[in-house]
This record gives C-alpha cells, sequence and structure tokens, in this order.
C-alpha cells in the first residue's frame, strides 16, 4: 500500500513538474520580451516570436531550423533584389526595393533555374481553416506557415516583418478588428498598407469602411496605427498570454495579468491588451471572497471596460470577418490603392 | 537554395604575341584619358564656384515683393486687425466680413451685410416660435438653420425662404476667388463647401447656437452636439445629414489624418481662427501671388493651428516657389536632375532645398493625400444615393419628431 501510494506521489510531483516547466518556458519567454522591451536584450522580432511560439510548443522548435527556413525567403529576397529593377526612383528606393522583394517572395510565383532546368516557386497560401486559432493556436504560428506554407492573417505578416527586419528594413504591424497587416511609409507614396492575405495594397477606406471601426478608434490609435516595434512586440506578449490561456485553462489569470500590464505600458491604447487585462480581473473578482474587495474591483473593471468602450473599440463579430476579408478580392476597384498599382510588376 | 546561374568568363590562353605591349599601351591611353577628364572636371568645378561665388552677393532670397500693388496695403492693414484679435473670443461675422472685404478694398457695405445677417436670425427665431421649438434647446436651433439651409420656409407673415444651393461652377474659386465667399453666397442664394459652412456658423452665432466646423479631405462641413449627446454632421452643400462612413468612403482619408486630428474633429475657436489667416492668405495668393508677406500671414496661422492642412500646403507652394526663384536666378533648372546637383555650390540654396522636402514630408505624415477634382465632385454626388438619401430622411424625421412635440405656442 505504502508503495502504491509513493508510487502515486511521485507520478504527480513528475506530472506537476512537467506543467511547471511548462510554464517556466512562458515564463523566460515573458521574461525576454520584457527585455526587449527594457533595451536589455537586442531586439529581434524573430527571435521573440520563436520564444513565444516555442513556450506554446513545449520547447520541441528547433531554433536552428526556423533560421534555417527563414534564411531560405532571404536569399530568395536577395536574388530578386539583384536581378529586378522596380520603377521607383525616389531617394528610399534601396528600401522600397527590399519591401517589394519581402512582397514578392510571399505573393508571387517566381520562375527559378536551378542547373540549367526552370521550377516555378509558388507563394504561400492563405489557410481558411481555424484562422482565430480557436482550435489549435499553433494555426497562427509561423513555424507552422513555414512548414506548411499555409499562413493567416498573423502568421503572414509576422513572417512578413521578420524577413523585412533580416533584409535591414523596416516593416510596421497594424491592427484592425481580428486582424493584423503591414504598413510601409515611402518617400512617393506616404502610408501605404500591404495585405498579404490576398496580397493587395489596399486604401485604408476599406478597414474604416468594414463598419466594425469606430472612428474614435482611429483617432485614439487603437487600429490602423503604424505600430513601431516595441509596440510590435506588446502584440506579441498579448498573443503569448493567450497562448498560455489556451493551454492551461484552468489557471489563476495572473500571467496574462502580467503579460496585458506590460503591453499596455507600451502601447496604451491596445485594445486586446485592456481587454484581457479586464478579462483576468474578472477571474479574479470572481475568486475574490471579501465582500468589500469584491465590490471595488467590480467598480474598478467598469471603469476598465467604460475605457475601453470610449476608446472606440468594438467587437466585430467573428463570422463577419472572412466575409470582409474577402471583400478585397471581391471589390477589388472600390478599395485598391491605385498608386500602387503598377508598382510592382515584372 | 538556387542560385542564378552566373556565366564564368573566359581564361585568355597562355600564349601571346605582343599582347602585353598592346595592353600596356592601352594602359597608358586610358590613364592618360583618365587625367584630363580629371582635369576638365576639375576646371568645371573650379568655374562653378567662381559663378557660384560671383552670384553669392547677386542673390535675392525672397520673392518680389508685392506691397506696392494696388489694394495690397488693405491686406496688411487686415493682418494687423486679426493679430489684435483675441482668438479665444471674436465674431465669425465679424472676421469672415473683414476678409472678404478686404479682397474687394473696403469697398463692401458693412451695414448691409450685417442687416441681412440679422434678419436671418429674426426669421429662425420668428420661424421657432411658430413651429413651437424650444428655443433654449441647442437640437432645435441648429435643426432650425439646417432647415433654412435645405427647406423653402416661409412665415405666418408671408416672408419666404428658398434653399440655398450648391454651386458646381468654379467651386474652388480658381478663375474667381470671390466664388469662395458668404456674401457671394448671399447675393447669389448659391454657394459651396467654404461659403456654406461658414454663413452657417455665422448664423449660428447670430442666434447663439453651438455648432463646429470640422474637415475633411477638400471639404469642410457642420458638426453639432444634439440635446441627446449625440453629434451630428450636416453637409450643406446638399442639404443633407452625413454620417462619418460617408465621409471615410471617400477614399481619402487615411488613419494618419484621424491620428493627427486633422479630418472630422470639430475646430476649436483658436484653430477656426487659424481658417481666417489662410483665408487672408488665399484671397491675397489670387489677387497678387506669392512674396513674404504670404509667408507672414502662413505662419501665425500655423501658430494657432500647426497640423492645419490649408496652413501648411500654403507653406509648402510658398517654400517651392521661393526654391525656384533662386534656382532661376543661378541658371538652374530646378526640374531637371542633372542640373540640379549644381545647386551644392549654394550652401543656402540646398538649405531652402532642404526645407522645402521637409515641408512635403511634414504634411505625408500629418496623413494628407491628395484628392482629385473628380473624385471630389463624384463624391459629393455620391451622397444622392440611396443609401444616405434614407439615413438623411430617417435622422430629419427624429428631430421634426422629437421636436415638434412641444406645445405650439401662439
Amino acid at each position: 500500500m505504502r508503495i502504491y501510494l509513493t508510487t502515486i506521489l511521485l507520478f504527480l510531483f513528475c506530472f506537476c513538474a512537467v506543467a511547471q516547466k511548462q510554464g517556466e518556458r512562458f515564463a523566460q519567454s515573458y521574461a525576454l520580451l520584457d527585455a526587449m522591451l527594457n533595451n536589455e536584450v537586442e531586439y529581434s522580432f524573430k527571435d521573440a516570436v520563436f520564444s513565444v511560439e516555442n513556450a506554446y510548443l513545449d520547447g520541441k522548435l528547433d531554433k536552428t531550423e526556423f533560421e534555417k527556413e527563414i534564411s531560405v525567403y532571404v536569399n530568395l529576397c536577395n536574388s530578386l533584389l539583384k536581378n529586378r529593377l522596380l520603377e521607383y526612383g525616389e531617394k528610399d528606393r534601396e528600401t522600397v526595393n527590399k519591401w517589394a522583394a519581402v512582397f514578392t517572395v510571399m505573393t508571387d510565383s517566381i520562375p527559378l533555374y536551378i542547373q540549367d532546368e526552370q521550377y516555378v516557386y509558388t507563394p504561400f497560401s492563405y489557410d481558411f481553416k481555424d484562422v482565430f486559432g480557436h482550435h489549435d493556436k499553433e494555426n497562427l504560428f509561423v513555424s507552422k506557415l513555414l512548414k506548411t506554407r499555409k499562413g493567416n492573417c498573423r502568421s503572414l505578416p509576422y513572417l512578413y516583418k521578420i524577413l523585412a527586419e533580416e533584409l535591414e528594413v523596416n516593416a510596421n504591424l497594424a491592427l484592425a478588428p481580428n486582424h493584423v497587416y503591414i504598413k510601409h511609409n515611402s518617400e512617393r507614396h506616404g502610408w501605404f498598407n500591404t495585405e498579404l492575405t490576398s496580397g493587395i495594397f489596399p486604401i485604408d477606406a476599406w478597414i474604416m469602411a468594414s463598419g466594425f471601426v469606430h472612428v474614435d478608434a482611429i483617432t485614439n490609435g487603437v487600429y490602423m496605427k503604424a505600430l513601431d516595434n516595441k509596440e510590435s512586440i506588446a502584440v506579441l506578449l498579448v498573443d503569448l498570454a493567450e497562448n498560455f490561456n489556451a493551454k492551461f485553462s484552468d489557471n489563476d489569470g495572473s500571467f496574462a495579468l502580467q503579460c496585458a500590464e506590460r503591453a499596455i505600458k507600451e502601447y496604451p491604447n491596445f485594445a486586446k491588451a485592456l481587454i484581457l487585462k479586464a478579462e483576468a480581473n474578472k477571474v479574479q473578482w470572481q475568486n475574490e471572497t471579501d465582500e468589500k474587495k469584491k465590490k471595488q474591483m467590480l467598480t474598478d473593471l467598469e471603469n476598465q471596460l467604460a475605457h475601453i468602450h470610449n476608446l472606440g473599440y468594438r467587437q466585430m463579430p467573428e463570422e463577419m470577418y472572412l466575409n470582409w476579408l474577402v471583400s478585397l478580392k471581391t471589390e477589388r476597384e472600390k478599395y485598391e490603392n491605385k498608386n500602387l498599382n503598377n508598382f510592382i510588376k515584372n | 537554395m538556387p542560385e542564378n546561374v552566373i556565366p564564368m568568363p573566359n581564361v585568355p590562353t597562355v600564349t601571346n604575341f605582343g599582347q602585353d605591349r598592346i595592353r600596356q599601351q592601352n594602359r597608358q591611353l586610358i590613364a592618360e584619358v583618365e587625367r584630363n577628364e580629371q582635369l576638365r572636371r576639375q576646371q568645371q568645378n573650379q568655374m562653378y564656384r567662381d559663378v557660384a561665388e560671383f552670384n553669392k552677393g547677386r542673390i535675392n532670397y525672397s520673392l518680389p515683393s508685392h506691397a506696392g500693388k494696388q489694394g495690397a496695403s488693405h491686406f496688411r492693414k487686415a493682418f494687423d486687425q486679426l493679430n489684435e484679435t483675441d482668438f479665444n473670443n471674436y465674431s465669425v461675422k465679424d472676421l469672415t466680413f473683414l476678409v472678404e472685404n478686404t479682397f474687394y478694398e473696403d469697398e463692401l457695405d458693412k451695414a448691409e451685410f450685417y442687416e441681412i445677417i440679422a434678419n436671418i436670425g429674426k426669421f429662425l427665431t420668428t420661424k421657432m416660435d411658430e413651429l413651437g421649438y424650444d428655443k433654449k434647446s441647442n437640437s432645435a436651433k441648429n435643426f432650425m438653420i439646417f432647415q433654412f439651409f435645405s427647406e423653402r420656409l416661409e412665415l405666418k407673415n408671408g416672408t419666404e425662404h428658398l434653399p440655398f444651393e450648391y454651386d458646381f461652377e468654379d467651386y474652388m474659386g480658381i478663375q474667381d476667388y470671390s466664388k469662395m465667399f458668404v456674401t457671394k453666397l448671399l447675393k447669389t442664394q448659391t454657394g459651396q463647401c467654404h461659403s456654406m459652412p461658414l454663413l452657417y456658423l455665422i448664423v449660428a452665432e447670430e442666434i447663439g447656437a453651438e455648432a463646429y466646423l470640422a474637415y475633411s479631405p477638400n471639404h469642410s462641413y457642420i458638426r453639432f452636439l444634439a440635446d441627446n449627446g449625440k453629434w451630428y454632421n450636416i453637409e450643406l452643400t446638399n442639404g443633407m445629414f452625413s454620417t462619418s462612413s460617408y465621409i471615410l468612403q471617400s477614399g481619402f482619408v487615411k488613419s494618419e489624418a484621424l491620428l493627427n486630428k486633422i479630418y472630422m474633429q470639430n475646430l476649436s475657436d483658436k484653430e477656426l481662427m487659424a481658417q481666417f489667416y489662410t483665408d487672408l492668405t488665399n484671397a491675397y495668393i489670387a489677387k497678387y501671388g506669392y512674396d513674404d508677406f504670404v509667408g507672414n500671414v502662413v505662419s501665425k496661422a500655423l501658430e494657432l493651428y500647426p497640423n492645419s492642412i490649408s496652413a501648411n500646403m500654403i507653406k509648402a507652394n510658398l517654400l517651392t516657389m521661393e526654391f525656384e526663384y533662386v534656382c532661376n536666378q543661378v541658371g538652374i533648372n530646378p526640374r531637371n536632375k542633372q542640373e540640379l546637383q549644381n545647386i551644392r555650390y549654394y550652401p543656402k540654396v540646398v538649405e531652402m532645398l532642404n526645407a522645402v522636402n521637409a515641408q512635403y514630408a511634414t504634411i505625408d505624415n500629418l496623413g494628407y493625400t491628395h484628392m482629385p477634382a473628380e473624385a471630389y465632385q463624384d463624391w459629393l454626388q455620391s451622397m444622392k444615393k440611396q443609401e444616405s438619401l434614407q439615413e438623411n430622411q430617417k435622422i430629419n424625421e427624429q428631430f421634426k419628431g422629437l421636436l415638434n412635440k412641444q406645445p405650439i405656442k401662439n
């Protein structure tokens, strides 16, 4: 009997140790992102994305393999840069050329010659399955995109940003309801959008007219703001917290709260972080036994929700999302940036 | 990883018959040509430098002044008057008249203008009484002005007023700047997106209604806070209530423009004051063109409203004109890239070019994007489409229903 109990205890202990270790990977990832935000570790979106995904995948990702796969695309970009000239003569043409190379690699077929044999490189495609990662967070991952060559509005812009930074140019992430896309500022066109899920350069009206973006949300930078690198890390912090919640559904909310608060510190009007914080606080409010404290927490929670509303945040029903995304293709004429029409044509 | 195949260069064969000598001769020749070329370039540079040195004292960096021209002194007087005005406490009516009268060299009849405005005020308050509108309600007062612009109104004594109409012809005042004026609107009962909102503000001031001017690409319109706590947009060029999505659908509002609050925001008194400065400048430019005076007035406008798109545009134009003016003096065609290189001998001209570029960058970063005239007209017309008409109808009826609830007083 005693032996039996010990075995059980031992088993339980091991189990806890594994769980704790998994939590530890999340904590490590948080520490890395936090250190990047504090300038203690050199900023790298690639490293940040890797650590977030690796935490969720129990450390099963291979860094060398990940880097190698990315370098394949970087090489492809470089050979495009060597062999193609854009009809763009402004001072920033080198930068714009690099953006164009990344864009082509991500969205276009490219003829290749390997030992005099012609091959055609096919671009990434959009994966309509589980676009919100409800079934499995891995569906949002860059590592999954690299493996399956299918991605969505999270993994595609993330990879774009990684590739741009590998080529030593900047790429700004930007948020829309349930959505992430890329913004650039060029000499000729000012700010313009790059939409990777459909490979189109849409004008801002596409998002503004979706009907789910309140003007205040744009004015307050909740949506459509070109996020700088630190704000982009804040976006990853929220991903990290959401992955954690998906993996450990019964947690006390403290990890998510920690991530959310750090993200808010960097990007105060980041709606997703504010909501994550409110949700974590709600869990704490539910678990609180002290009546007086509970009441105070409720007022606090109500204030938070009012603040989110005042910033102009409104929820976009998930069913509408795909319709909206597809509208860019069905109403291309209306929403395409005509100035960029001849931007990239071989 | 696939690489593009680069053909290997041909390796020369070992045997050569006097080829070394030929090659050496060639090298000498090339060296000589290069020396000559270098010499020529040095001489040319020296020449440019000499020319630059020669020119230095003769360059006129300011555009020729129009100060001596007929009527120009009125503008200087008006500028002084604007500067003496308190931007927290002024009358839209006064300043509108000041700008328009300056354009007409003080020929306008002030008493007549003020009387027309007073009559409109009386007409509207009487009408409000007749309709039983609450004269303390901001909704009622604004809705009354809206009706004045967009409907036929008749008083019990038989006085009537027909709605104002949009004037498509030269609506940007390019051929005739007075097309922009409130006095023109009052005289012809037709106006455009500058004069109509301005008259609205004047009338609002007259009857004590609170309303604000707001900008959208190439356009301005009215916003007011209704008693229910909601903000409404009034589009006067077609006498309709408009929505944010209608404005955004134009396709020329960038998110940066909203982030920088250059569009779709109520102008504060101070920001509206800046518009009188830019209006004065535009009237001056229409009459005489650019010179230092334009710079002075516009910098005052930017002081009051740093993100003002119109003021920033005028500044960009002025800097460009000045730069091209100086370029022409030193014999450089600024539109020719090759020739433009030669401005490097003139540090001050380089500075000017940098200022031009910086100013355009400022405008880009504010989120401004050019809206072509056809796109603007199409957009204005699109409001007459079913969806917007219904929306307008709905709001209209809401107001009528709401306001007419008050018992009719006799």
